[in-house]
């Protein structure tokens, strides 16, 4: 009888060790899956940004720039700039183990980031409202302070390529 | 720029042979590889100094301009000087390696006209990585997507950003030849007592009676002028991005 009970006891604390153990297991998955998620949909949209700005910086150096391809790169690009903050949440950095370029910083120094990542947002709005004047040299300079907004926030808080 | 000399002028180097102060020895190395030489190591330099201060419009340039020296040492593998020829100095493992173990014994020093058996691959590695280097370059994508080699436009930009990897990674190949390349005149210096760099410069190098090597021989500029026209051409037709 006692043994019996005892050998209960036993299956239940299994059972419960079992039951926290797999939640535990399936909790910290799910989060790992979802930090990978984020960091994949971040990578997705900087490369749309990356696509737009070549396309518009190839018409920019052809000789013959074709203004509505501009203007359709510059509107994508406005469109995503705002949404920039958006993408870092806290823990889709460098120490959630998936490959990412983005660093400590952009958690660390949040105040720098932030007024970066809105000089980008608003460069390209300003971009976006000049192609659509169709003034290619005012295009041209705007594109270039536009650029320089990409290059101080990746030279902070992107690991350089190797 | 070429080695064109008079011949009275190369009988003379020839038969002074060792024994002249000035230009004393006979001559390794044509003009056209000097000059190749020391093109390379400037533009290699003034290509990794604009790309560390973003200069990206000279470092691309410069880059093209690379392109026209290693297009221009190639061709010239095949019509220059005897020494610059590939079929002169590329040789088989057997060769390479019974040289490699005469050099590691200590073996008496041995004048080698033209490049020795290990140096010749050393050479075509040099070339080999520049001009894939440089074939990635013309692809590369920055990672703003605002930046782009002169051929960038016709590839997407995923593509330019593998072209730009790969880019950096035979830049460091690079860099590990030059070292090695660095090592090996260092150790003919140190070791050998054997002056590498003086020949580079001048095209003359004192070499032991017994080889009696006569020296390269006065030649005709046409093969020089064709090949630096072609190849200028093709710096200048990169640097407009293959459009002309």
């Amino acid at each position: 009888m006692a043994g019996r009970l005892g050998g209960m006891k036993r299956g239940w604390r299994t059972a419960i060790f079992v039951a926290t153990a797999s939640a535990v297991v399936v909790v910290a998955s799910a989060a790992a899956a979802d930090v990978v998620s984020v960091i994949q949909a971040r990578q997705t949209h900087y490369k749309e940004i990356g696509k737009a700005a070549k396309a518009m910086s190839e018409q920019l150096k052809s000789p013959t720039p074709a203004l509505p391809v501009i203007q359709a790169a510059v509107k994508q690009i406005d469109a995503l700039a705002p949404q920039v903050p958006s993408w870092f949440p806290p823990g889709s950095g460098p120490e959630a183990g998936v490959k990412t370029q983005a660093k400590a910083e952009i958690w660390a120094k949040p105040d720098e980031f932030k007024r970066d990542s809105a000089a980008f947002a608003e460069a390209a709005h300003k971009l976006d409202l000049i192609a659509a004047g169709g003034d290619l040299s005012a295009i041209r300079a705007q594109a270039q302070v536009m650029g320089q907004t990409c290059k101080t926030c990746h030279e902070a808080f992107r690991q350089r390529d190797d | 720029m070429t080695d064109e000399r008079a011949p009275d002028e190369s009988a003379t180097d020839e038969s002074a042979t060792g024994r002249r102060g000035r230009g004393s020895g006979v001559k390794v190395w044509d003009a056209p590889t000097r000059w190749v030489h020391i093109l390379i190591i400037v533009l290699i330099g003034l290509a990794w100094w604009t790309e560390s201060h973003d200069e990206m419009d000279w470092h691309i340039r410069i880059g093209c301009a690379l392109l026209g020296v290693v297009v221009f040492r190639l061709a010239w593998g095949v019509v220059g000087g005897v020494t610059a020829r590939f079929t002169s100095f590329v040789r088989g493992p057997r060769t390479v390696l019974a040289y490699a173990t005469k050099l590691v014994r200590g073996g008496a020093s041995e004048d080698v006209f033209g490049h020795n058996p290990m140096g010749g691959w050393s050479v075509l590695a040099l070339l080999g990585v520049m001009a894939a280097d440089i074939g990635f370059g013309l692809f590369c994508v920055d990672v703003d997507g605002l930046e782009s080699g002169p051929l960038a436009d016709r590839v997407s930009f995923q593509a330019g950003r593998a072209a730009a990897h790969w880019h950096t990674v035979l830049f460091k190949a690079l860099l590990a030849l030059i070292a090695l390349h660095l090592c090996a005149i260092a150790f003919y210096a140190i070791v050998r007592r054997e002056n590498l760099i003086g020949p580079m410069l001048t095209g003359r190098k004192r070499l032991a009676a017994t080889v009696g090597q006569p020296g390269l021989q006065s030649r005709s500029p046409i093969p020089f002028w064709a090949t630096a026209a072609i190849a200028a051409g093709i710096a200048l037709w990169a640097a407009y991005g293959f459009r002309i």
